[in-house]
């Protein structure tokens, strides 16, 4: 009897939290739109400006988040499969993007890529311009979001049995084709989720991108721009627009990964 | 299941947070500025915090940033203080402020680095030739966003016709092209230190503060002379106005810096007290040892506020 009392007021408390923490979420988002939707999308005709702003946004947070996902799985299997010296230092530094403030890792990243430095200087030499260009707003939104790729993907590698792969191989295949074939799809909504947050995470970046590429504006950078000139009537559009532009892949992936849990 | 000493930990942590977001006994005083009023600024607070046993809040941004946290997000500081004076009567009176106090000058210069290309050559006579060379990165600020943005814009349409050289704004703007432009000029430090710019327009306040070499480029052109200011007047730069597709020209004038306290400033008699020590004799020799140029008579434009010192 007194279980049953505990386990009513704890799921009380439960649904309670659950609900409050939604409402502080989604209420901003739903003012946002609910006040700026409207004229945000009426702008996607008519503001070219804006259109331009949102189609770099996409480009650039797409490219970086492929790169992401190609680098980063490598990454992440290694470090969900293997055991090597240093493997919690090397785990634990993967983490440090996500902590250094963001126009700190701008000016990192400066420092690294900029044209006097031995990365930006010869890229300057073959033609390639990192700051100030659409390739410094991709090195900007790797750096700060494909540790959550990483991280996410590592977890999903750490939740398939190894002993898959190895019952694979045991039947003949070589070890990338039991990762190809055993791993990758037994891990695949895990990598998809983490690719999603690293997407999103990369469209919203300002503070990093600011420092090394200000113009083109990507939307992050042309909200703060239209508020600072002209102040919120203008910046509100823009970031209506853009958070309904992102509803629709976010809702598409989102959906794609429930629809391959209900076929299994 | 909750532990008792779960409970415990986050009562702790609950306890910690709110004695946080109290207030301690001291008093507060909240100021917004200008970029390039940070460092100068944050001396004459710390001295004043240090007597006065008050807290100081400071947020630095762009001069039209500021003015919007007031306008639009209703945001009150204790006291603002601005890199253009003209940034009062445009966006601040008399919604605001009633009336402003101008306490300090400035001028414009090249600021660069012993890692800059052509630093070795460049003098105050030849400065214009160096930074048209199609080696040479300069960075500015956006004109948009920010005073010092449209007083480079200026001080090129200067230059020209001071020293008579035909398309020479021209030639400044094809070595400093929008991907040289950052929001305001204390954003442009950091890329003139990386090397990712050769030269910046910038403030001498600013050069002087991070200890930068720098070009002085003569009072005709570089907007610091109150008896230039006929000359300064013929320079005209367009900019965004306060609506999408709208314009509004800025106009050459000298370069001044001016305060206000708002008229709902959440602590005023702290704020006129700071005002006071400002514009003393102490608090303007602490701005000139920071490297800005606090002019000698601190004076009042338009209705005399009763903070006004």
């Amino acid at each position: 009897m007194k279980s049953k009392l505990t386990h009513a007021v704890l799921s009380v408390f439960a649904a309670l939290a659950a609900s409050l923490l939604l409402l502080f979420l989604a209420a901003p988002i739903v003012k946002l739109v609910a006040d700026a939707g409207g004229e945000g999308l009426t702008r996607l005709g008519s503001d070219a400006e804006l259109r331009n702003s949102l189609l770099l946004t996409g480009i650039t947070a797409t490219t970086a988040t492929l790169i992401g996902v190609l680098c980063g799985t490598p990454l992440a299997w290694l470090l969900a499969r293997k055991r090597f010296p240093g493997r919690a230092i090397l785990a634990a530094l993967l983490d440090l993007p996500l902590l250094i403030p963001h126009p700190v890792a701008g000016i990192a990243l400066l420092l690294l890529l900029g044209r006097d430095s031995a990365v930006g200087s010869r890229a300057l030499e073959i033609g390639l311009r990192i700051v100030g260009s659409p390739l410094g707003i991709i090195a900007a939104m790797l750096f700060v979001s494909a540790p959550l790729f990483v991280s996410g993907a590592r977890e999903a590698f750490a939740k398939v049995d190894a002993r898959y792969e190895g019952v694979a191989r045991t039947l003949g295949d070589s070890p990338w084709s039991a990762f190809h074939r055993v791993t990758l799809p037994l891990a695949g909504r895990g990598l998809l989720a983490s690719a999603v947050v690293m997407w999103a995470r990369a469209v919203s970046e300002f503070g990093a991108i600011v420092i090394l590429t200000y113009n083109p504006k990507v939307a992050s950078v042309l909200s703060y721009d239209r508020f600072t000139s002209f102040g919120l009537s203008e910046a509100l559009p823009v970031a209506a627009a853009l958070a309904i532009l992102a509803l629709v892949p976010l809702t598409l992936l989102r959906a794609l990964r429930t629809d391959t849990r209900d076929d299994r | 299941m909750i532990s008792l000493r779960s409970i415990r930990a986050l009562s702790c942590l609950l306890t910690l947070v709110l004695a946080a977001c109290g207030g301690d006994a001291r008093g507060r005083l909240v100021v917004y500025n200008a970029g390039s009023l940070a460092r100068p600024l944050k001396a004459v607070l710390d001295t004043f915090a240090r007597r006065q046993n008050v807290r100081i809040d400071q947020e630095s941004a762009g001069s039209l940033e500021s003015a919007r946290k007031l306008t639009e997000l209703g945001k009150i500081p204790d006291l603002i203080a601005l890199a253009d004076a003209d940034v009062f009567p445009g966006y601040l009176v008399p919604a605001h402020v009633d009336g402003y106090v101008e306490f300090a000058r400035n001028r414009m210069v090249i600021a660069f680095t012993d890692n800059s290309r052509g630093q070795s050559n460049i003098t105050p006579l030849n400065w214009y030739s160096i930074i048209t060379r199609s080696d040479v990165e300069v960075g500015r600020s956006d004109p948009d966003l920010d005073p010092n943005g449209y007083r480079t814009l200026m001080v090129w349409q200067l230059a020209e016709r001071a020293y008579d050289i035909p398309r020479l704004a021209e030639r400044m703007a094809a070595r400093s092209p929008p991907r040289n432009v950052r929001p305001k000029e204390a954003d442009l430090i950091g890329l003139l230190e990386a090397g990712e710019f050769d030269y910046i327009w910038s403030y001498e306040s600013i050069a002087k503060a991070m200890k930068f070499h720098y070009i002085l480029l003569g009072d005709s052109v570089d907007l610091s002379n109150e008896a230039m200011a006929e000359f300064y007047a013929t320079a005209k730069v367009s900019v965004r106005g306060a609506t999408a597709g709208s314009s509004v020209t800025f106009t050459g004038k000298p370069i001044m810096y001016a305060f206000a306290v708002p008229k709902n400033a959440p602590n005023p008699e702290i704020a006129g007290r700071f005002a006071a020590f400002l514009v003393s004799a102490e608090g303007q020799a602490i701005l000139r040892r920071e490297g800005l140029d606090a002019i000698a008579a601190p004076h009042v434009v338009g209705t005399r506020p009763v903070w006004a010192p």
